[in-house]
């Protein structure tokens, strides 16, 4: 049986007129790194707020751990989170932010994985700087040894890299994977898209507070219909792909070929390739997370809910 | 709830407003006190109006002139600003949604913001009354005074240094306690903005409201449940040498703020949906 960490059932949010969320359901199961994905306004952070506890659904129910999620609860000292931007005491040290965090949740600093923390911080002699003299980057640094001190099994990370700069993005990034690479389970909301590629194994895609599709990176971006082959004899393989009628638009692009499949599977073209005696290199969706991700944006304002299921039998 | 109240008065106490707040509790009734000293020295002035005129005769009445200057608007803001700041300037920082994210009842998070900010409010009213007794002892001893009742119309009575003393701490703490209401209704606008300075301005308003409302005698019985209708209560200990029945009603309605008041700021705070 699998081991649900995460589990939004059904869940809706409304603020006034808007639904922010509507009928929102997706559970993460333990050691996956979770990617959350959706334009500005999609219901994201709204969902990731009720997730812990810090908004209220007007229907449906968030569970963390097996547990219905309410404000406070005991489940929270099992999980990390960022929400949005990190944020502190302005006018006390990061030092004293960490320690008054976590006191003021009844821990012990004996219990608190200090250390360990702090390495990850990696802010030095500015530790015992005050937090308003830092730079965005600095504190982000900060709320990543914050919620590491409590060795959660959950992190919950909305937009860890807003507002920092490439240099920083990169640190972040490199840190996340470390974390992930450690064993944590991770819910990471982003809208760049090369970040949730990069690090997470499993996403989704929402918008307008609706679920658009799930499932593997891999899966997502295995729903595009363009894809890219090498071969040793381009010419022969020229020849050959413009003939099956499974095959539109193929085209010589630097070392290999592109071209869209009209319908069937890619394993079809590598099959007719190897059968006419072509040496097949490589073949591989030519489009990254992104074009899936606006792919199926558009197919979603579009009214269908493509599951990608669906979206890969039909390639 | 010890570490939670250690951690929230270690974030208040910190801050450089709370050394302004300091500095200013210490200066101005030092300053009052030097302008008492100054007038009473002067044979063509009078001495100023009640408690002021009468100051000079001990230090030990002196904290009492000082709290009746500083309760009706010094005292009020500061204890507006730190029953307006409890909750929102958290929510301003972005930090709120952090302590929230531990597994801590907002219910105890809120009482312990309001414990601080009551604490502090007393803080300041007792460094008023020590910084007045303090210049005062310097510049004017510790005598026993003679008071004319309402005025002189009821003759004259005499309070013992001790007697002083005693009432000074009685006011002080009534003084303190008065702010109860103000405390409530501080934390609950505090727990409805983002924006410490509107949660302040709101609390402060409401205060200044208050005593407009109150001085409209029209107004009758209403104005018994104003929460500064009592305020002045303490008074009559030094101008009619009695302890006033009001002080005991005055009580009763700022518990009843307190708890009313306090019951809807717990209420609010924990339906609230976090967006800070």
């Amino acid at each position: 049986m699998s081991d649900v960490i995460v589990e939004v059932d059904g869940v809706s949010k409304r603020f006034g007129e808007v639904n922010a969320v509507e009928d929102f359901s997706f559970h993460v199961e333990r050691g996956q790194v979770y990617g959350l994905l959706g334009p500005n306004g999609a219901g994201k952070s709204t969902t990731l707020r009720m997730i812990m506890g810090l908004e209220r659904p007007n229907s449906g129910v968030t569970r963390l751990f097996g547990t219905a999620v309410t404000a406070g609860c005991p489940e929270l000292t099992r999980v990390g989170a960022i929400v949005e931007q990190a944020a502190f005491v302005p006018h006390l040290s990061g030092m004293r932010n960490l320690k008054l965090w976590w006191m003021a949740g009844g821990g012990r600093m004996a219990d608190a994985d200090l250390d360990n923390a702090l390495a990850i911080a990696d802010l030095g002699e500015a530790i015992d700087r005050k937090v308003k003299t830092y730079s965005q980057g600095m504190k982000q640094r900060l709320g990543f040894a914050r919620l590491l001190l409590g060795r959660p099994e959950l992190l919950v990370l909305d937009e860890p890299t807003n507002g920092l700069d490439p240099g920083e993005i990169r640190e972040i990034r490199e840190l996340i994977g470390r974390l992930t690479h450690q064993g944590a389970t991770v819910l990471l909301s982003s809208h760049h898209l090369s970040e949730v590629e990069q690090v997470c194994s499993h996403a989704l895609v929402m918008n307008h507070g609706r679920l658009i599709t799930s499932g593997t990176v891999s899966d997502l971006v295995g729903t595009t219909k363009s894809i890219y082959v090498e071969v040793d004899d381009r010419a022969a393989a020229h020849e050959l792909l413009v003939q099956l009628p499974s095959v539109i638009n193929v085209q010589m692009q630097g070392d290999g070929l592109v071209m869209v499949l009209r319908d069937g599977r890619r394993s079809d073209v590598g099959a007719a390739l190897v059968s006419a005696g072509i040496r097949l290199e490589t073949l591989m969706p030519t489009q990254r997370l992104e074009d899936a991700f606006l792919d199926l944006l558009a197919a979603g304002d579009g009214g269908a809910v493509p599951s990608l299921q669906a979206a890969q039998v039909s390639s | 709830m010890i570490a939670l109240i250690r951690t929230e008065f270690t974030k208040a106490a910190s801050r450089t407003r709370s050394l302004v707040i300091l500095l200013l509790l210490i200066g101005l009734p030092t300053l009052i006190v030097v302008a008492i000293n100054a007038r009473s020295g002067r044979p063509d002035r009078d001495g100023g109006e009640g408690l002021f005129r009468l100051a000079s005769q001990s230090g030990l009445l002196v904290p009492a002139a000082v709290l009746s200057a500083t309760s009706g608007f010094l005292l009020i803001v500061i204890a507006g600003t730190l029953a307006g700041d409890s909750v929102a300037s958290d929510a301003n920082w972005g930090n709120l949604r952090y302590l929230l994210m531990r597994p801590v009842s907002r219910a105890r998070l809120l009482i312990a913001k309001a414990f601080v900010a009551g604490m502090l409010i007393w803080a300041a009213t007792i460094l008023v009354t020590l910084a007045a007794l303090i210049a005062g002892l310097i510049l004017f001893g510790a005598h026993p005074v003679t008071i004319p009742s309402l005025g002189g119309l009821l003759g004259t009575f005499n309070i013992s240094g001790g007697a002083l003393a005693l009432r000074v701490l009685i006011a002080t703490a009534y003084v303190a306690f008065g702010f109860s209401a103000l405390l409530a209704i501080g934390t609950l606008f505090s727990t409805l903005t983002d924006t410490a300075a509107s949660a302040i301005g709101a609390t402060v308003g409401v205060y200044i409201v208050s005593e407009i409302l109150n001085s409209i005698t029209q107004l009758g019985q209403v104005r018994y449940a104003f929460p500064t209708h009592y305020l002045d209560a303490w008074e009559t200990m030094f101008t009619q040498n009695t302890y006033s029945k009001e002080m005991i009603v005055g009580i009763v309605v700022q518990v009843a703020y307190l708890v009313v008041v306090g019951a809807v700021a717990i209420a609010v705070f924990d339906r609230k949906d976090i967006r800070s």
